[in-house]
């Protein structure tokens, strides 16, 4: 029956919903906080909060009331760090925005550095995704390619490189 | 010295350091201060990459725990014995399962097949292709209700009021054999033995043996006598009496999984006849060669119609 995959409490429907949308809300809500393990925490509390209120959300509606809800508890945990922080008022050093490790990763960086990875030479690609979305070590990919460590770290470095030049200074 | 090194074979340092093996430290000395802050941004933003990119599944994974762990916490202001609770919870689990789980009976026909149901009461179902009906299991004995989909023919046991329920009208009898078509805008009912009332939004009809009612997209209702003893349809043939073409059309559709293409023809030409279940050939022989409509199946499955 049609009805029945529009309707949220239906665990199918919740599913293929998680599916479509928890990359988008944990990437949106990261870039709001710069924290992948909050941004994994409001995600898991957002969903949580659709299945509560399943009966009531229209299927159509849905997206922006993730959206909606994610932001709302991304505030929500703003505010309790807030007056988490007045509470320890012997805390002398934060780590905040200010703090010199904290580098602030930007939505126009992270589309720029994608953007830059995808467009690397085939050679310098083939190395970079081994080493970093495969998790390979270096001797292993020097093995698969059938070149040696060397050459490998040479595309690597010149990937870096690249990378370096389109994202011009921070 | 090291530094140094480096330098000679300046060609792979920074690959060693993502790699760890050359530290912050050491990479500061070599490169230019604003190049040292881009690569530190640089590999934050590579692991944060990794992660936006990463599968979601053990969230889902928490969010499932969570969900079933509220419903502990609930039991849980009841009752101090948290053993009863989960106690309570299993069995509720299951009721609620053979409660939900077996409540409503949904039962569909694909292309070309054909399915008999039992029911509780003895009631027998035969279902033609193409169609679904949907009943209430646990409220049978009371509420001998069926909605349907598509066509079937029923065969009631005597007993309390049978109902089916179509989106063209409703068909109420008390035990009898009858067939109803509800097809889009296509209502059709025959008794063939008993009585049956059919109520349609605009007149209610009672139906003797052998008598039939038909509406056709809202235009007024037709009856005949037909001279069957059950639908022909139960011994592999569709038979139809004076129906526009595109209903015909349907029904081969339905019965042998292909789409026709009638754009190029008059489909509202009635036809009266029938085309067997067995071969499609011959269906489409005697339907379209009586019309003198050419057919012709351009790739599998999608037959075009044109005037000879």
């Amino acid at each position: 029956m049609p009805k029945d995959q529009h309707n949220i409490c239906h665990s199918k429907t919740f599913e293929t919903l998680y599916q479509m949308y928890a990359k988008d809300i944990r990437r949106f809500i990261f870039f709001k906080t710069q924290d992948i393990d909050k941004a994994e925490d409001i995600l898991q509390d957002t969903f949580i909060k659709l299945w509560d209120n399943c009966g009531k959300v229209n299927y159509d509606k849905a997206k922006s009331f993730l959206y909606t809800v994610a932001t709302n508890t991304f505030l929500n945990t703003i505010k309790h760090e807030k007056v988490v922080q007045k509470h320890q008022q012997s805390m002398t050093s934060q780590l905040s925005n200010e703090s010199p490790e904290f580098i602030m990763l930007e939505k126009e960086f992270m589309e720029k550095l994608e953007r830059t990875i995808n467009s690397l030479p085939e050679k310098q690609k083939e190395v970079f995704l081994l080493n970093r979305i495969e998790k390979k070590k270096y001797k292993e990919i020097a093995e698969q390619l059938g070149i040696s460590v060397k050459a490998v770290e040479k595309r690597m470095h010149s990937a870096l490189l690249v990378l370096r030049e389109h994202i011009g200074n921070v | 010295m090291k530094t140094k090194e480096l330098h000679n074979e300046n060609d792979s340092f920074l690959a060693q350091w993502l790699e760890g093996k050359l530290s912050d430290i050491e990479l500061k000395k070599l490169v230019s201060e604003s190049d040292y802050k881009s690569f530190l941004k640089i590999r934050k933003g590579l692991e944060v990459y990794d992660d936006l990119e990463g599968s979601t599944n053990a969230s889902f994974a928490k969010i499932q725990d969570h969900i079933s762990n509220k419903k502990g916490k609930v039991r849980n202001l009841n009752a101090n014995h948290w053993f009863i609770g989960i106690a309570a919870s299993v069995v509720l689990f299951f009721g609620l399962f053979t409660i939900l789980g077996n409540d409503i009976v949904t039962i569909e026909t694909n292309y070309g097949e054909q399915k008999t149901i039992a029911l509780l009461d003895g009631s027998e179902v035969i279902i033609n292709s193409k169609s679904t009906i949907t009943f209430d299991e646990n409220n049978w004995e009371n509420d001998r209700t069926i909605t349907l989909n598509g066509e079937a023919y029923f065969k009631v046991k005597k007993g309390s009021t049978f109902k089916v329920l179509t989106e063209n009208g409703d068909v109420q009898v008390l035990g009898t054999q009858f067939n109803v078509n509800s097809v889009s805008d296509l209502f059709e009912v025959v008794c063939f033995e008993g009585k049956v009332s059919v109520q349609t939004n605009a007149e209610d009809y009672i139906l003797l043996p052998t008598n039939t009612v038909r509406r056709i997209n809202g235009n007024a209702i037709e009856k005949w006598d037909i001279s069957e003893s059950n639908p022909s349809w139960i011994n592999g043939e569709s038979s139809f009496k004076s129906v526009p073409l595109k209903y015909v059309i349907s029904a081969l559709e339905s019965q042998y999984n292909i789409k026709i293409n009638s754009d190029t023809i008059n489909n509202t030409i009635i036809f009266t006849g029938s085309f067997t279940h067995e071969s499609l050939n011959t269906a489409l022989k005697t339907v379209f060669k009586s019309l003198q409509i050419q057919y012709f199946e351009k790739e599998k499955g999608n037959i075009y119609l044109s005037v000879k």
